[in-house]
């Protein structure tokens, strides 16, 4: 027959028991598996709580007391338990130690060839001017590389352009020029297009390659002019190297252009001065400048070719080379390594 | 073309003498580009013009003798020995190398015995001073040689001179003589030019009252041939000794690379280096009739130049012939039996003006490119010839002692006037933007010899001179008075912006190359020609367009003879090359034009963009844990691009050995790749024989895309649309499965999808499983498929039925049992 005293008794003892009973335990399952064996419906304390219907009712109430009291501590219990594990587990993962300084895992890490990422610039920076880029077919027809553009072909001035024939009458074109016929062909000024591509010509050497990238440009509006043309190529040259250098003509020849001017920038390696800390700069030879293109105003009989009123519109159009853009940027010294595809040249940029 | 500093300077009057970098400066800033200065007399320095006073002979020797020379008068004299036959008698001139003095090739003097005789540097010779090849003896100076005694040798041998290199433009026939460079010198520097005086009216002296030019040639021009030749100016010379020219004037046709031969031939070459104008001289004893006739070939006509080449005429060339035959390929080069020669005494000069076409053509279709025809080509001034003829007779009189023909037989039938442009000042600043008034385009005009008449405040009427014949329209005049104002004066000005339009340009190769970089790869360009058996390597079969590829005419050399059809050669070769060079691990794409021949009216062939990724070796690596790469590289790759560029659906159908994807690729394992159910292109392993072809011997991954093929170029590329983002939970169940090996991934995914169970969301392949404990020709795969509603959360029983009702028709259709 029980009492309180002995019922109380009991509790203690299951009391004692838990703590023991949970002490080693170090997962938040056992713990709670533990908790429920003397808490549960059917655990160890609900047990003994039976035995409290069978006490006279005078005596109820300190056993209950006791029940209660009991309870709380096994929950404190369990409570102080798992809060010391998560304490031990968060310190314990504060005290890995990885060697951060073993190399990163690859990613990514591609590269763009160096003359996409010069033309690409070059688009953008002349998209900030309004032009639009235009294309074109890298085999063409003679009418458009050479005779729309006032050079026939008995002219001279084929000779300055060593020519790759397909048929008599199909080239690989030998500039991005015939871009600007196509362009006027198909669309009526204003126009304002540049046409980057490859193009080709007989021509092999440390500065000449059979195949090279130019960049054209062509604008046709009412009121263009010779000096708007500088002030494109100014803006171009300065935002391209990043410098203020500065941009001169000198008087040129080409049959499709007139007023017709050689582009010199000043030096990018030298700044114009001529003169390096290590020496005189062999990139100018000296001078401060270097050529990067030609240009002028469109000739009347190109205008004529392709039925635009010269008397009412007027024009300007420029071609330059990227990989010389790109070798004056980036030091390349060699035109060779562009088309190589060899990747320790290509993952230098 | 090569310019004499003081031969240009003899045809001018300048107002202020220039120094040779003055005058290269000016040329070149007014768009005569000077690409270089030479200084004629830098081969050799320390060797002075002496006087030889006394000879001996050396006593050790038979051939070399003692001379005594000084350099100056009364000054002491000094024992040089000397080995040339030809030391000349006291009073003469010779040419002393002193010790220090340095010659051609670095030799330096020194005091030095000569068979017991010291012997204070020598007495030279033309080859060893450079300046010519009589090796015979030494240079003894003409008795009227006025340099003075002790003055640098240079200065005797017209050596104390500069050469400019010109670079000429192509429209600028009128400066490929000194004359034409001494006007724009003039022009640009201010003064006048010195035509000289002989060239307007023969040397009287040298006149023989006796002799009548029009007696002794009789000229005529075919009226079919007066747009070839506007201009025919015959003169004769007689009593001409064929003999060698003077030291100077040999020493100018040096400096401007040609090789002096004789007074005759020499005289033709400086006159048409010094006024622009080529002549041709001819043997007159061998003009038969003496008579010229000038004309177009006849078919099958035939002559032998005066190189011994028998040459096939078309009738566009145009004939200089005699009474009998033809003599000259006008303008182009002359005949072998009409040549002057050593016996020549009567010269027939001829001067002519030339349609600069008619001789290019010419010239172009036999190959023949020479001083004269590349004078004719670009134009030359049809006021010249006259000139030229005079000052030709008159050196080859004097030179060659001979007696000039009274007269000059000048046939010109339709002489052109000088052209008569109108100038717009507005004009000349609207197009140029810079501020330009009517007396400065008027200075820079009359500067260049154009008359200018003001016809009001903004209208000029210019006559432009006949050599100007590149000035024919008023741009043309707008770019002469910038050039003389100067093309620094030009502002820099932007244009006024404008919105820009719809862009038409296909950027999908760009899209293309940014994702193919951001997933690691580097581009290569490599160039579009290749040699035909790269290109053969692919295996194709005949009747494949790929195997027929365009070619060039005239290649550079065979490894550039076609054009690329694909670019999976290339790339192969550029593997080969990266791991010859030490990098077996090599990811590189292209994206870039393949050329294929096309039936097209303009005859140009189809030019799509194709983007091609190439792997081989091994994936970067962290630590040592490497991969390989594999095909499905190449196929994430592919889908990654295709991501970049379209929306559609792509998937691949796998090749088999009996129905290879391409010849270029392994059998097994490749496949085609399609969007939307069209093909884009192809990726697999590269055929083993293909590899080897190009010297790799690993396996290599590719894959390559059509662009062309793929979604839409520039404005009309699809733009992403957003979805709404799932706002209820899914679940997925997986389903294991045992199928016969035969059995593809692909055809899985078909029965699932033909299944059309609307709640599936995704479907993802977990396991592709081969193993012993299989039964034979089986595998296992594992497969996880996601189910979701947009409105609701699935309940278990949605998603059993869904999944049962997909396991079903797996098993029924595929076959496959569930593991
Ligand atoms: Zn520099």
């Amino acid at each position: 027959m029980s009492t309180a005293a002995s019922i109380i008794a009991e509790l203690e003892r299951l009391s004692g028991e838990f703590a023991a009973l949970i002490a080693p335990l170090a997962d938040e399952q056992a713990i709670r598996a533990a908790q429920a064996q003397f808490l549960g419906k059917k655990g160890q304390v609900s047990t003994v709580m039976k035995e409290l219907g069978r006490l006279p009712p005078a005596e109820r109430p300190v056993v209950g007391e006791a029940v209660n009291r009991i309870k709380g501590a096994i929950e404190h219990t369990v409570a102080a338990k798992l809060a010391d594990l998560v304490a031990r587990a968060r310190a314990a993962d504060l005290a890995r130690v990885v060697d951060v300084t073993l190399p990163g895992r690859p990613h990514g890490g591609g590269h763009l060839h160096l003359l996409t990422q010069v033309r690409l610039e070059a688009i953008d920076i002349f998209a900030e001017l309004g032009f639009a880029v235009a294309e074109g077919p890298q085999v063409e027809t003679d009418w458009h590389t050479f005779e729309a553009l006032a050079i026939p072909k008995d002219h001279p001035a084929r000779d300055m352009q060593d020519t790759f024939y397909v048929t008599d009458d199909v080239v690989l074109r030998t500039h991005t020029s015939p871009v600007q016929i196509r362009t006027m062909q198909a669309q009526r000024p204003p126009i304002r297009i540049v046409a980057p591509g490859v193009v080709y010509r007989r021509d092999d050497d440390p500065t000449h390659s059979p195949m090279f990238t130019q960049i054209e440009g062509l604008a046709v509006d009412v009121d263009l002019k010779f000096s708007d043309l500088k002030g494109v190529l100014l803006h171009f040259v300065r935002r391209f190297f990043r410098r203020d250098l500065d941009v001169r003509f000198r008087p040129s020849y080409f049959p499709f252009v007139e007023p017709g001017a050689e582009v010199d920038m000043q030096c990018s390696f030298c700044g114009g001065s001529g003169a390096l800390p290590t020496g005189p700069c062999r990139v100018c030879k000296t001078t401060g400048w270097v050529e990067i293109g030609g240009s002028g105003m469109v000739d009347p009989d190109v205008f004529a070719h392709v039925g635009v009123d010269s008397e009412r519109y007027t024009g300007f159009a420029f071609g330059m080379g990227l990989e010389r853009m790109a070798m004056l940027r980036h030091g390349v010294n060699d035109i060779k390594f562009y088309y190589e595809g060899d990747l320790r040249f290509l993952q230098m940029f | 073309m090569k310019i004499v500093w003081s031969w240009l300077l003899e045809l001018c009057d300048l107002d202020r003498m220039p120094s040779v970098d003055d005058g290269a400066r000016a040329l070149t800033g007014a768009g005569l580009e000077i690409e270089g200065v030479t200084d004629l007399g830098a081969g050799f320095s320390g060797v002075v013009v002496a006087e030889v006073v006394g000879k001996r002979p050396h006593p050790a020797a038979d051939k070399l003798s003692l001379v005594d020379v000084i350099v100056e008068k009364g000054g002491a004299a000094t024992q040089v020995v000397c080995g040339a036959p030809n030391v000349p008698a006291p009073g003469r001139r010779v040419l002393w190398a002193r010790p220090g003095a340095t010659l051609p090739g670095g030799l330096t003097l020194s005091v030095k015995p000569v068979k017991g005789i010291d012997s204070p540097g020598m007495l030279c010779s033309e080859p060893e001073l450079g300046v010519g090849d009589d090796a015979s003896g030494i240079i003894v100076l003409d008795e009227h040689d006025r340099t003075p005694l002790g003055a640098p040798a240079q200065q005797a041998l017209g050596l104390a001179d500069h050469v400019l290199e010109v670079n000429a433009p192509a429209n600028r026939g009128d400066v490929l003589g000194h004359l034409g460079l001494a006007r724009e010198l003039c022009a640009l520097l201010g003064g006048r030019v010195v035509v000289p005086p002989d060239a307007l009216e023969p040397d009287a002296e040298l006149v023989a009252s006796d002799l009548d030019a029009a007696a002794l040639a009789a000229v005529a021009i075919a009226p079919d041939t007066r747009a070839g030749c506007p201009r025919y100016v015959a003169r004769v010379i007689d009593g001409v000794t064929v003999a060698p020219s003077p030291r100077k004037l040999a020493a100018r046709l040096r400096a401007v690379g040609v090789r002096p031969i004789n007074n005759l031939v020499d005289v033709t070459n400086y006159v048409m280096f010094e006024l622009g104008q080529p002549l041709h001289a001819f043997d007159h004893a061998h003009v038969a009739g003496a008579r010229i006739e000038v004309r177009m070939a006849r078919p099958g006509e035939r002559m032998t130049t005066l190189d011994g080449v028998d040459r096939a005429l078309e009738p566009g060339d145009l004939l200089i012939c005699d009474g009998a035959r033809p003599v000259a390929l006008g303008g182009v080069m002359g005949g072998l039996d009409s040549e002057v020669t050593a016996a020549t005494t009567r010269v027939l000069l001829e001067a002519a003006a030339f349609d600069a076409r008619t001789i290019r053509r010419t010239a172009r279709r036999l190959g023949l490119h020479s001083e004269a025809s590349h004078r004719f080509e670009r134009g030359v001034d049809p006021a010249l010839p006259p000139l030229a003829a005079a000052r030709a007779a008159t050196l080859l009189a004097r030179l060659g002692g001979g007696r000039i023909a009274r007269g000059a037989v000048d046939v010109h039938p339709a002489p052109r006037a000088p052209a008569q442009v109108p100038l717009r000042v507005a004009r000349a600043r609207a197009v140029t933007g810079v501020d330009l008034d009517a007396a400065a385009c008027e200075d820079a005009l009359t500067r260049l010899g154009c008359a200018v008449a003001a016809t009001d405040g903004d209208a000029l009427h210019v006559t432009v001179p006949t050599a100007r014949a590149d000035l024919a329209r008023e741009i043309d005049l707008i770019e002469e008075i910038l050039r003389l104002v100067g093309y620094d004066k030009v502002p820099a000005t932007l244009p006024p912006l404008r919105a820009a339009p719809v862009s038409t340009a296909d950027d999908r190769p760009d899209r293309a190359r940014r994702a193919l970089a951001a997933a690691g790869l580097a581009e290569a360009i490599t160039f579009a020609f290749q040699a035909r058996e790269r290109g053969a390597a692919l295996r194709l079969p005949a009747g494949d367009r790929r195997a027929d590829p365009v070619a060039l005419k005239n290649p550079m050399s065979a490894d550039q003879a076609v054009l690329r059809t694909s670019l999976v050669p290339n790339l192969l070769a550029a593997v080969a090359r990266n791991r010859n060079f030490g990098v077996p691990d090599v990811a590189l794409f292209e994206v870039g034009s393949v050329f294929w021949r096309a039936d097209r009216a303009d005859g140009l062939c189809d030019e799509p963009v194709h983007a091609c990724v190439a792997l081989a070796g091994a994936r970067p690596a962290w630590l040592g844990e490497a991969r390989a790469w594999d095909v499905f590289d190449a196929r994430g790759l592919a889908e990654t691009l295709l991501g970049a560029l379209s929306t559609g659906a792509v998937r691949v159908v796998a090749g088999a050995p009996a129905a290879p994807v391409e010849p270029y690729l392994h059998p097994g394992v490749s496949a085609r790749i399609q969007l939307d159910g069209v093909d884009v292109g192809v990726l697999g392993e590269v055929h083993p024989e293909t590899r080897e072809a190009f010297g790799v011997e690993v396996p290599v991954f590719v894959a390559e895309i059509d662009l062309s093929k793929v979604g839409a170029a520039g404005a009309g590329a699809p733009v992403r649309q957003m979805r709404a983002i799932p706002r209820h939970p899914g679940a997925a169940r997986d389903v294991s499965l045992l199928l016969d090996l035969a059995i593809p991934a692909a055809r899985v995914r078909d029965v699932i999808d033909a299944a059309a169970q609307p709640l599936v969301e995704a479907v993802r392949v977990l396991e592709d499983y081969r193993g012993d404990n299989l039964p034979a020709g089986h595998k296992s795969m594992l497969w996880s498929i996601a189910y979701r509603a947009p409105d609701r959360t699935l309940t278990d029983a949605e998603v059993e039925s869904a999944h049962e009702a997909i396991v079903a028709r797996l098993c029924a259709e595929l076959p496959a049992q569930r593991r």
